[in-house]
């Protein structure tokens, strides 16, 4: 259970103030809606532990982490864009996920290459980010996810701008992820993402 | 579970902070260490009658008024330069003049020096066509003729890239506007270049005069007598003719006083002080022009470019015959080969040493919170500025003078002094590589624990290997080119290659000089092209997700 506790947030000393306050049952998906720039994005940026909150507490398994660093956190986020390194190969991207040295044994790297195989992206290992279509790199970012086996998957706008093909591959990822136990938060504006994912809805 | 339970290796948060603050704190020592027995040697001097001396006065002032002319001409020709290389993108060869304009930046003074005499001296090429046509005009290099061109020659590239970056800094709306309205002349300056360019100008003055005001190679060279005497040359031969420290010690102060209150000055206002450009490129914007300017400006240019290509050609054209492998070059080699080792020996542990301490300085002040904290690695950056090099080999000199027979003591000094003159430069370099890494990468490589060495393998080696390359060739190339601190420093009959092209130089060995002088110049464009070749940052086809850098190439 993922619960957030009177999390506040300030932009500024005289900007806007933001209060969350609800909770998500394990291996459930909440999605998160809302206009743009009411809030979604920072949520799932407190959460991750990319900005600082100015009170409130965040609790995983009954257990505070909104004082870890985003690395000791138990989370993973994909955003919709920006999420590999563009100087370093998909393999690497992957691995990194993994291990942050990339100091992977046998099996790992036979999973990063099955699970390339699976996303319909086999032999894309030496490949740079940059010569990938959008579609391409959003599946390395998913797979990446996955594989570092975090229990709390954060998913900003995920699909916005991908073909059908993709979705359906990434659709399949995810419910796959839930089924195991994963629990999810997904903002989106998208309404066919939040039917098919999420299993309760928000409105910011 | 990620298999990262352990941390990374040098991942706690110390390390990017200590080692730099402890080197950081380790030099200003030294540096203290050096001002201090200065101080202490001057003490034993009666500064009054020291200072009141007319010898001591004409040197300041000459020193201040060389220095004043040399900002102002470098100036007034920077500003037209790169107001004109701005403007005009599609000039054909403007690659080579910003490439030239960075050479002036890395090459030996003594080395451009005895091309600026192949040129204007007195059998120069152009003093030979100035004779042709004004008979009689009693031109003379030597003076303040040659110190002011040889400031220009070194100081008007420095400035007018500084300059063009500014100007190509300015946001590109701003260029739209200017180009809808059909701005140009007057008031394309007072409204679009003007503005750009006043916040930067008061730190290229400042830097401009620094480097004139400590001018040691270009006075002791093209200087030609008593009159024409600075005081970091006063320096040196209170030192190393006349033994007499108290005086050194005295002159050296007076010198940190001045170049220090300037730098105060310009800190003070927070004035930008960008050493060395970025070579960011921005789109260019077609401009409104009258015929006339076009064609004044590629005039201009022409002649700049003629101006800086000139020496060049000279050492290059003199110096083959001198190289070229004949019977009675071998001789030159025997003098060449061994000083180029030593001057490697020098540079190199220089150059490496300028690029640890650059990254370190960086990563300490980065990282520090507390302000104070962040002072000292900030000072070991731009110590080099307001401590001129020679006043800190008076002071290292006057510290460790009983035990200066050893000759590995004195080249250790020498490198670990040119590495520090070189830390501002290979600052500038890699400053900005280092922050313009994305948030985008920043955030993944948070969230997936990328720290520490990890950090460094994986995110800014790959960003920095390329900018790394060209510090490293900056540094190595500017303690290779020095020829100030080795003259205190170096034995005579144990030349560096600038020490022995000097000494070529004096004895009027023109030819040889030529020589080593071209050996000089190859050595460098070897460097600057074996270390461009480390690759960058691999990204594919660029995508609209992947920023790329504003990556700095070569020399």
């Amino acid at each position: 259970m993922l619960e957030i506790k009177d999390l506040a947030f300030e932009y500024g000393p005289d900007g806007r103030l933001w209060r969350f306050d609800f909770s998500v049952p394990a291996g459930e998906c909440l999605a998160i809606q809302g206009p743009s720039g009411s809030g979604k994005s920072t949520l799932l940026s407190l959460i991750a532990g990319f900005l600082p909150p100015a009170s409130g507490r965040i609790l995983w398994r009954d257990k505070p982490i909104h004082l870890l660093k985003p690395w000791q956190r138990p989370v993973t986020s994909v955003f919709q864009e920006h999420n590999l390194f563009e100087h370093l190969d998909v393999f690497t991207n992957i691995g990194l996920g993994i291990h942050p040295g990339l100091k992977l044994d046998e099996s790992q790297r036979h999973a990063i290459e099955a699970g390339l195989e699976r996303t319909g992206l086999a032999g894309f290992g030496p490949r740079m980010p940059g010569e990938l279509s959008g579609g391409q790199r959003q599946r390395v970012a998913l797979l990446r996810a996955i594989l570092r086996r975090q229990p709390l998957l954060l998913l900003d706008e995920p699909m916005t701008g991908l073909d059908t093909e993709t979705r359906k591959i990434l659709y399949a990822m995810l419910l796959e992820e839930k089924a195991r136990g994963i629990t999810m938060l997904l903002a989106s504006h998208d309404e066919e993402e939040r039917r098919i994912l999420a299993d309760s809805h928000w409105n910011l | 579970m990620p298999t990262h339970a352990r941390a990374a290796p040098f991942s706690h948060p110390g390390w990017q902070i200590w080692p730099g603050l402890l080197l950081g704190t380790g030099l200003l020592l030294l540096v203290a260490l050096g001002l201090l027995s200065i101080l202490q040697e001057a003490g034993e001097l009666d500064p009054g009658r020291t200072l009141a001396s007319s010898y001591f006065q004409s040197v300041v002032r000459f020193t201040l008024w060389q220095a004043f002319l040399s900002v102002l001409l470098s100036l007034a020709l920077a500003l037209p330069v790169a107001t004109a290389l701005a403007r005009y993108r599609s000039f054909p060869g403007r690659t080579l003049i910003l490439r030239l304009m960075e050479l002036s930046l890395v090459l030996s003074t003594i080395v451009a020096v005895s091309g600026i005499i192949a040129v204007f001296g007195r059998q120069g090429w152009f003093t030979g066509l100035l004779n042709i046509w004004v008979p009689g005009n009693g031109w003379n290099l030597y003076g303040l003729n040659g110190i002011l061109l040889a400031h220009v020659f070194f100081n008007a590239p420095l400035a007018a890239r500084i300059l063009l970056q500014a100007l190509d800094s300015i946001p590109a709306p701003r260029m739209r506007t200017a180009s809808q309205l059909g701005l140009g002349g007057w008031w394309l300056w007072r409204a679009v270049h003007w503005p750009a360019i006043k916040p930067v100008l008061p730190g290229v003055a400042a830097l401009v005069f620094t480097l004139c005001f400590t001018s040691f190679a270009i006075i002791m060279t093209l200087g030609g007598g008593p009159g024409t005497t600075t005081l970091e040359v006063a320096i040196y031969q209170a030192l190393r003719f006349e033994f007499d420290f108290a005086r050194a010690a005295l002159f050296a102060i007076l010198q940190l006083l001045i170049c220090g209150s300037l730098w105060w000055l310009v800190f003070r206002k927070r004035l930008d002080t960008a050493v060395l450009p970025n070579r960011r490129l921005s789109r260019q914007v077609p401009l409104f022009a009258r015929r006339w300017q076009g064609f004044s400006a590629s005039l201009l240019l022409a002649i700049f470019t003629a101006f800086l290509v000139a020496p060049l050609l000279a050492i290059i054209l003199r110096g083959l015959p001198a190289l070229w492998p004949t019977a009675d070059a071998t001789s030159i080699y025997q003098q060449l080969l061994p000083a180029t080792a030593r001057s490697l020996l020098i540079a190199i542990p220089a150059g490496l040493g300028s690029v640890v301490v650059a990254l370190l300085t960086l990563a300490a002040t980065n990282r520090a919170r507390l302000r104070w904290l962040a002072i000292v690695p900030a000072v070991t950056g731009y110590l080099p500025l307001i401590v001129p090099p020679l006043v800190l080999g008076t002071g290292l000199f006057i510290l460790l003078r009983p035990q200066l027979g050893n000759t590995m003591q004195g080249w250790f000094l020498v490198a670990l002094i040119n590495g520090l003159m070189a830390v501002p430069f290979v600052l500038q370099i890699l400053r900005g590589p280092l922050a313009s890494l994305d948030a985008g990468s920043l955030k993944q490589a948070d969230q997936l624990g990328l720290l520490g060495w990890y950090r460094w393998r994986w995110l800014y080696w790959p960003h920095l290997r390329r900018p790394v390359a060209l510090a490293l060739a900056y540094g190595v190339a500017l303690s290779l080119g020095d020829f100030g601190v080795i003259a205190l420093f170096g034995s005579p009959g144990k030349p560096t290659l600038p020490v022995l092209l000097y000494q070529q130089l004096g004895s009027y060995r023109l030819a040889e000089a030529a020589g080593t002088g071209l050996w000089l110049l190859a050595l460098l464009v070897l460097i600057f092209v074996s270390l461009s070749r480390v690759p960058g940052v691999k990204s594919g086809t660029t995508s609209a997700a992947s920023q790329p850098l504003p990556e700095p190439e070569h020399a």
